[in-house]
């Protein structure tokens, strides 16, 4: 069964909420077979608290009688050919997640509704399928094709599709800004409330949904609960509802679908560029630049893997996006073939166009040069193989440094002190000196041991103590011994390192001696 | 009559220069301030448009510590002027350490590359790119061909590219490949500081530099300073290097020698 949505653009109410679809993926391995005359009734039957209760049922069990939370041995008595198997409600989840990345087909912002319905918000995408009916249709057909029983809704909300899908005609399409009329004649537990809830609404008369419509709702919150409010409030979008799309949701989709499925590594790289470029038009007209472009080639088998590809700076150049996502289109197996390209631009940004210089580019603009560098090198090594160093107010070594975005621009005006020597090269972590002879407390070594090498100390500096940051730690945590003195110290041939002892001076323990860089 | 001699001289080496170039025109020299380091090297300092090798001595050969510290300071004043690129396979550069070497540190670009392959072709694209002034790489060999594209792609922008010969971490020492499409190949080891009397601690840092081999110059050896070196001054010299002494003599004519005995 399934679903129901419908854009919220056409409805006139800018608060309105994207529509939505609820689909339910019928388990295909245990559904009966739809050649045979007639298929023995059929149900899933799952144990709860003690008792084996039905958790679903076959057309032909239902007509027999039976319904979902039934107890088993009661829906023997009935009915004694009924054949069961047992739930697998994780594996019903992973179809449904299936089925949602399936869907992005129709649109990218897709929201699984567990256990059995999905929600697709089309808003500014049925024009590509030339209508909401046409739409509906198009899904319901490829659902056949693929075995999934399903019940499609169309509203401006999802409550409303919710409702529609699954107590309302199947196929419903709610006129813009009518879901209150659409509404009318259900139950009250197409509002998606708990049982008790609903029986409780229904025992004081109220079978349709239009008497509710009319209570006035401060005594209607008093009696029925806030829940019961707000979920009339969404089904009529004056409250927004917050779906969970699996894709952050974006306008920016472009699609292109071809007569033939295609396969060959040419024709995947021309479509990207060719889809990129429908993308990059719409863009352009609306003065946008995107920083991450996703590429989906939906296999005519249902899986729909994807690319995608990120820009340091905002852009719509599909020429150089084709040129990013080229590499990665080489990995993308196309199976029995590819019958749908869709694109989608997440990070939407506003772009304006760029003046182009008539001085001589004595200090090239970052667009020309560094930022397709960047993008590059991003979409190439991933985004935490290329960084910037950016200072950090601690005086821990190790702390006082973080990654920045290549192109971020420069934040503080702080930076580290030239004036305390810092190594070149800095160890992650520490390496243990052996053999060191050194006067404690206060003296730097005089020789060590490092990498199997002995290190006569000519010259030495320090010592720097650096302690841990205290402000930062549980109080138990602290303690005065973590604190790490440095000694900058030369050896005889001139190598400079960075050497500290760890803990305070105590006349019982040798001391620890660590090596923690190299000034070279 | 000397006059005339040096003319032709001069007219004869612009020649070959041109024909060396092959019709390409030539990116410029960043001199290093000192006739003893800058008359060795073609056109008076150090050649942009063309990579450079850094190789270490000794130990040097793993962490690299001295001849990224050298790299940095050659290529400090080129960082002022556009953007810098550091590639590597081990992630242990510390920005601060740079930063009190004089080195902008706040116009570096890390990449940390997969493998070897990668770093060389991070390095390439990096040279071909507006923008980038300096690109700074460790590997730890390049062949000819690799040498050869790194070459061409320095010469699309007239960027200049130093490469640093790294030995990964526990890893055997490769034979160094007897060729080489460097213009300039430095041997960077650490000496010992020379505070000044009467100081505790040390001095500004100190570098025994040989230069191994110079297309169109001659090889030398030199005892040179990170003067401003740990200092709010350190980026705002002309040049953050100075030459201490020229170790030319000392150094060759054992070498020299030694390769006539054996």
């Amino acid at each position: 069964m399934s679903a129901t949505a419908k854009p919220a653009d056409k409805g006139g109410s800018p608060t309105a909420l994207p529509p939505s679809t609820r689909a339910h993926a019928a388990r295909r391995a245990t559904s009966p077979v739809s050649g045979e005359a007639s298929p023995p009734p059929f149900a899933l039957v799952a144990a709860e608290r003690g008792t084996r209760r039905l958790t679903a049922v076959s057309l032909e069990a239902a007509r027999l009688g039976l319904y979902r939370g039934q107890k088993a041995t009661d829906a023997f008595a009935l009915v004694p050919e009924l054949a069961t198997a047992e739930a697998e409600p994780e594996a019903d989840a992973q179809a449904l997640l299936a089925l949602v990345d399936w869907c992005v087909r129709f649109s990218p912002a897709v929201a699984a509704d567990p256990p059995d319905g999905l929600y697709l918000d089309i808003t500014g995408v049925d024009h590509l399928w030339g209508g909401e009916a046409e739409l509906v249709s198009d899904i319901r057909a490829r659902l056949s094709a693929a075995g999934i029983f399903a019940r499609l809704a169309l509203a401006d909300t999802p409550a409303a599709a919710w409702g529609l899908a699954r107590y309302g005609r199947d196929g419903a399409i709610a006129a813009p800004g009518a879901q209150g009329e659409a509404l009318a004649d259900l139950p009250p537990a197409a509002l998606k409330l708990d049982f008790e809830t609903a029986a409780q609404i229904e025992r004081l008369g109220f079978r349709r949904l239009s008497q509710l419509f009319a209570l006035p709702r401060g005594p209607f919150a008093k009696r029925f609960g806030q829940t019961t409010l707000m979920r009339i409030d969404q089904a009529l979008g004056r409250t927004g509802e917050a779906l969970a799309f699996r894709r952050p949701p974006t306008p920016w989709i472009a699609r292109l679908a071809f007569a033939e499925p295609i396969s060959t590594p040419e024709d995947l790289a021309r479509v990207a560029f060719d889809a990129a470029a429908r993308l990059c038009a719409r863009l352009e007209e609306a003065g946008k630049g995107a920083r991450r472009f996703e590429l989906f080639f939906h296999r005519l088998d249902g899986k729909s893997p994807s690319v995608a590809a990120g820009l340091a700076l905002p852009g719509r150049d599909a020429d150089r996006i084709a040129r990013l996502l080229a590499p990665k289109i080489e990995t993308v197996d196309p199976g029995f073939g590819i019958e749908v390209v869709t694109i989608a631009a997440y990070e939407v940004e506003t772009l304006s166009g760029r003046q182009v210089k008539l001085e001589g580019a004595a200090q090239p603009s970052v667009e020309d040069g560094l930022s397709p560098l960047i993008d590059r090198l991003v979409n190439r090594l991933g985004e935490d193989r290329v960084w910037r160093a950016a200072p950090v107010e601690s005086h821990v070594p190790e702390l006082s440094i973080t990654r920045a975005a290549p192109l971020a621009p420069a934040g503080a005006a702080w930076t580290w002190d030239p004036e305390a020597p810092r190594p070149v090269r800095l160890f992650r972590r520490p390496e243990p000196l052996e053999a060191v002879i050194a006067l404690t407390p206060d003296d730097p070594p005089n020789q060590f041991r490092w990498r199997g090498r002995l290190h006569r100390v000519r010259r030495a500096e320090g010592p720097e103590r650096i302690g841990e940051e205290w402000w930062k730690r549980a109080i138990e945590d602290v303690s005065v011994g973590h604190v790490r003195d440095y000694y900058r110290v030369e050896d005889a041939e001139g190598a400079r390192f960075w050497v500290f002892r760890a803990g305070l001076y105590d006349a019982g323990e040798p001391a620890k001696w660590w090596l923690h860089g190299v000034f070279g | 009559m000397s006059d005339f001699r040096g003319t032709a001289l001069a007219a004869l080496r612009t020649e070959i220069a041109a024909l060396e170039a092959a019709g390409r025109g030539r990116a410029g020299v960043l001199p290093f301030g000192d006739p003893a380091i800058d008359g060795r090297l073609p056109g008076g300092g150090l050649p942009l448009g063309c990579w450079h090798e850094l190789c270490g001595a000794g130990l040097e050969t793993e962490a690299g510590a001295a001849p990224a510290a050298f790299a940095a300071l050659m290529a400090a004043p080129l960082a002022a002027r556009g953007e810098a690129v550091w590639v590597f396979r081990r992630d242990d550069l510390f920005a601060p350490g740079l930063t009190g070497l004089g080195f902008p540190a706040e116009r570096l670009i890390q990449v940390c590359a997969r493998d070897e392959a990668e770093a060389l072709a991070v390095m390439e694209d990096a040279l071909s790119a507006v923008g980038v002034a300096a690109v700074i790489g460790e590997v730890e060999a390049v062949d000819l061909t690799a040498g050869r594209r790194l070459q061409l792609a320095c010469e699309r922008r007239g960027g200049a590219g130093f490469l640093i010969h790294r030995r990964p971490f526990g890893g055997a020492a490769r034979r160094a490949t007897a060729g080489s499409a460097a213009a300039t190949r430095w041997r960077v080891a650490s000496a010992p500081s020379a505070p000044p009397a009467n100081e505790f601690g040390l001095g500004a840092p100190r570098f025994e530099v040989e230069l191994e081999r110079c297309r169109g110059g001659r090889t030398g050896a030199f005892l040179i300073e990170a003067g401003a070196a740990y200092s709010w001054e350190a980026r705002h010299g002309p040049h953050p290097l100075r030459l201490v002494a020229d170790l030319g003599d000392r150094h060759l004519a054992p070498a020299e020698s030694d390769r006539r005995a054996a």
